[in-house]
């Protein structure tokens, strides 16, 4: 047999509510209190506990999720200001689409009193337009100098744009702010 | 016809006129030019800001920010509005009927714009035509705005246009009964149609008609959500069955004519609201001779544009209240609209009527003499007693009528379709049950042998 979804009886309490129209004053009062916080509460955009989502984005910063994976960076030693990458090239094997590549040389570097010969890093390019930002360069790389940061605003007027190099890597590009 | 005279002196002394007889040109030609250009000047202006506030207000209650980019906050959203709609291609279907397609919009709009003339906007002088049939005028007028919307939809020569335009005339024929019957209630007590004089009468009285007509006022509201096409009644345009409705193949400064006329349609709804339910530019505080116990108040200019203001805060909140409904509640279907129209909105100002009536000749004093002598009254006499009688007016007028009205509307419409959808369902899900369990009882009842099965 089906399943009666609705009560077999009406209640009173149900045709008294119908007919004072109670479900529609609720909702009015639900539109009503947003339309209220929306007048007083401080706006940040993209906060989902508050009256206002909306972020206006190119005036505030957009939010985006902590785990998003964006522009590549090369991170330096905050010590001495020198470049964490060993050239070891584990990100460009691991990448699946090759956009990585890496040029070094080996030379001897002096660390203290010893002379080691090492490879040391030359050039790094990094091709944005072929990458799908998996992340997998990142997980290889030892000393944790690669990484995708939050960053997006990855558009450039000229296809060349699209490969970063070593400087751009390590210092960012600089966007145009704007204000509010 | 007792005409208010209400030029101020500067008017006269411009003219080298003097008050008693020779005011002709003051009274009837310059003052009055002066108050059209400035009722029209800030009318306008207002529709388009309320075009904005909604906006605002549909963006607040949507959790969104609205127009933010013009301006700051948005603010000169409206004057680029304008301009674009002035410099947009005026597109004239090749099919349309040209003449009607371009006469429509011009008759919806001077409909709705002819109508400010009545409307008492504050006290003394801040009235254009203080006319005697005030109320008669606006229900007529405002119903001419009709006939723009049909012949903009036969012009057109487009289905969706002329689905609209039968709409909207069935609806706003329908709606404009239900409004008519519920000012009547109100009348009964003011014994004016005059606007000024309705707010005086309410003055007189010291009480405001919603407290002694609540039924009216509710079925006025209700009315005139239909009659101006706003939410939950907006079928004539409802985007999602009929593109546009009415204006669909209207585009540029036309398409922005029918939006003045449906703006200027929410504020005259509301303006009348406010001057027959809710006291006018009456507020309690403001007086003729003092502001909110500030002191008197010496020169009456002031008093005049104190009482713009309240009347026009009155309207903004029943405005406000017309936004708020549109982006709470879901659109009727159109049986449903028409049913609410005929079926409660109607009868229940007829009702209203019917028991104002009864309460009114109950609480006739003996000394009045009974109903013949208040029909003898005439205009000035005052029926409306103070103290005891307004509570009597207003115990039955709330506490007594409202009950009976919509005990008697809920059980007459309890045996429609829609009222009644709970049981019917009940009823098919019992048949099919029943039917079932015949059909599970048949093969048993046929084949036992067999077993089982």
């Amino acid at each position: 047999m089906t399943a009666a979804k609705t009560p077999a009886k009406r209640t009173i309490g149900h045709l008294i509510r119908r007919l004072l129209l109670v479900d529609l004053f609720k909702g009015l009062m639900v539109t009503f209190k947003y339309n209220a916080r929306a007048m007083y509460e401080p706006r940040e955009g993209g906060n989902p506990n508050q009256a206002i989502y909306t972020e206006q984005y190119p005036l505030e910063p957009a939010r985006v999720s902590e785990r998003f994976r964006g522009a590549p960076r090369l991170n330096l030693d905050p010590e001495n200001g020198t470049t964490l990458c060993i050239a070891c090239d584990l990100c460009a094997l691991a990448c699946p689409v090759d956009c990585i590549e890496v040029g070094s040389i080996r030379r001897e570097v002096r660390e203290g009193e010893k002379v080691n010969k090492k490879k040391v890093l030359t050039t790094f390019i990094y091709d944005t337009s072929r990458c799908m930002f998996c992340n997998l360069c990142v997980e290889a790389c030892p000393t944790d100098c690669l990484e995708l940061t939050q960053s997006f605003e990855l558009a450039v007027y000229h296809r060349a744009g699209f490969r970063w190099d070593r400087e751009m890597l390590e210092k960012g590009i600089n966007y145009v702010r704007y204000k509010k | 016809m007792t005409l208010l005279l209400v030029a101020p002196d500067w008017v006269l002394k411009l003219m080298h006129e003097q008050r008693p007889n020779n005011v002709f040109w003051s009274e009837y030609i310059i003052w009055p030019a002066i108050q059209i250009v400035v009722v029209l000047f800030i009318v306008l202006t207002l529709i388009a800001y309320l075009v904005y506030l909604e906006r605002k207000v549909s963006a607040f209650i949507q959790a969104r920010l609205g127009p933010m980019r013009v301006g700051p906050w948005g603010l000169l959203q409206p004057l680029a509005d304008g301009i674009k709609l002035l410099l947009k291609e005026d597109i004239i279907p090749i099919k349309a009927d040209r003449a009607v397609f371009m006469i429509a919009p011009i008759v919806s709009v001077v409909a709705a714009l002819v109508v400010l003339a009545v409307i008492p906007w504050g006290a003394a002088w801040a009235t254009i035509a203080n006319v005697n049939i005030g109320l008669l005028f606006i229900l007529a007028v405002s119903s001419v705005g009709v006939l723009g919307l049909v012949l903009a939809g036969w012009s057109s020569n487009s289905k969706y246009s002329l689905l609209g335009a039968l709409r909207s005339s069935a609806q706003m024929v329908s709606y404009e009964i239900g409004m008519g019957l519920s000012i009547i209630g109100a009348l009964m007590f003011a014994r004016t149609l005059s606007m000024s004089g309705i707010v005086d009468a309410q003055k007189a009285d010291g009480m405001w008609y919603v407290f002694l007509q609540p039924l009216g006022f509710l079925v006025y509201l209700v009315s005139a959500l239909g009659e101006t096409n706003r939410a939950p009644f907006d079928l004539p345009e409802a985007e999602s069955e009929l593109v546009a409705g009415y204006h669909t193949e209207y585009s540029g400064f036309r398409w922005a004519l029918f939006f003045m006329a449906e703006y200027s349609g929410m504020i005259v709804t509301s303006a009348v609201a406010v001057t027959v339910f809710l006291g006018g530019w009456m507020l309690p505080g403001v007086t003729g001779t003092s502001l909110f116990g500030l002191g008197p108040i010496s020169s009456p200019t002031l008093h005049t544009f104190a009482s713009i203001i309240v009347f026009a805060a009155k309207i903004f909140v029943l405005i406000y209240a017309y936004m708020w409904f549109r982006w709470t509640w879901p659109r009727y279907r159109y049986d449903q609209l028409m049913e609410l129209g005929w079926k409660w909105m109607i009868p229940a100002g007829l009702a209203n009527i019917v028991l104002t009536g009864v309460w009114y000749v109950l609480a006739l004093p003996k000394s009045q003499g009974g109903l013949l002598e208040l029909m003898r009254g005439g205009p000035g006499a005052r029926l409306v007693p103070t103290g005891k009688g307004i509570i009597y007016f207003i115990v039955t007028g709330s506490v007594v009528t409202i009950p009976i009205v919509w005990g008697l509307l809920a059980t007459i419409n309890r045996r429609s379709r829609d009222f009644n959808l709970h049981e019917q369902r009940q009823l098919q899900m019992q048949l099919r049950r029943e039917r079932l369990e015949k059909m599970l009882q048949q093969p048993a009842a046929a084949q036992p042998a067999e077993g089982g099965q």
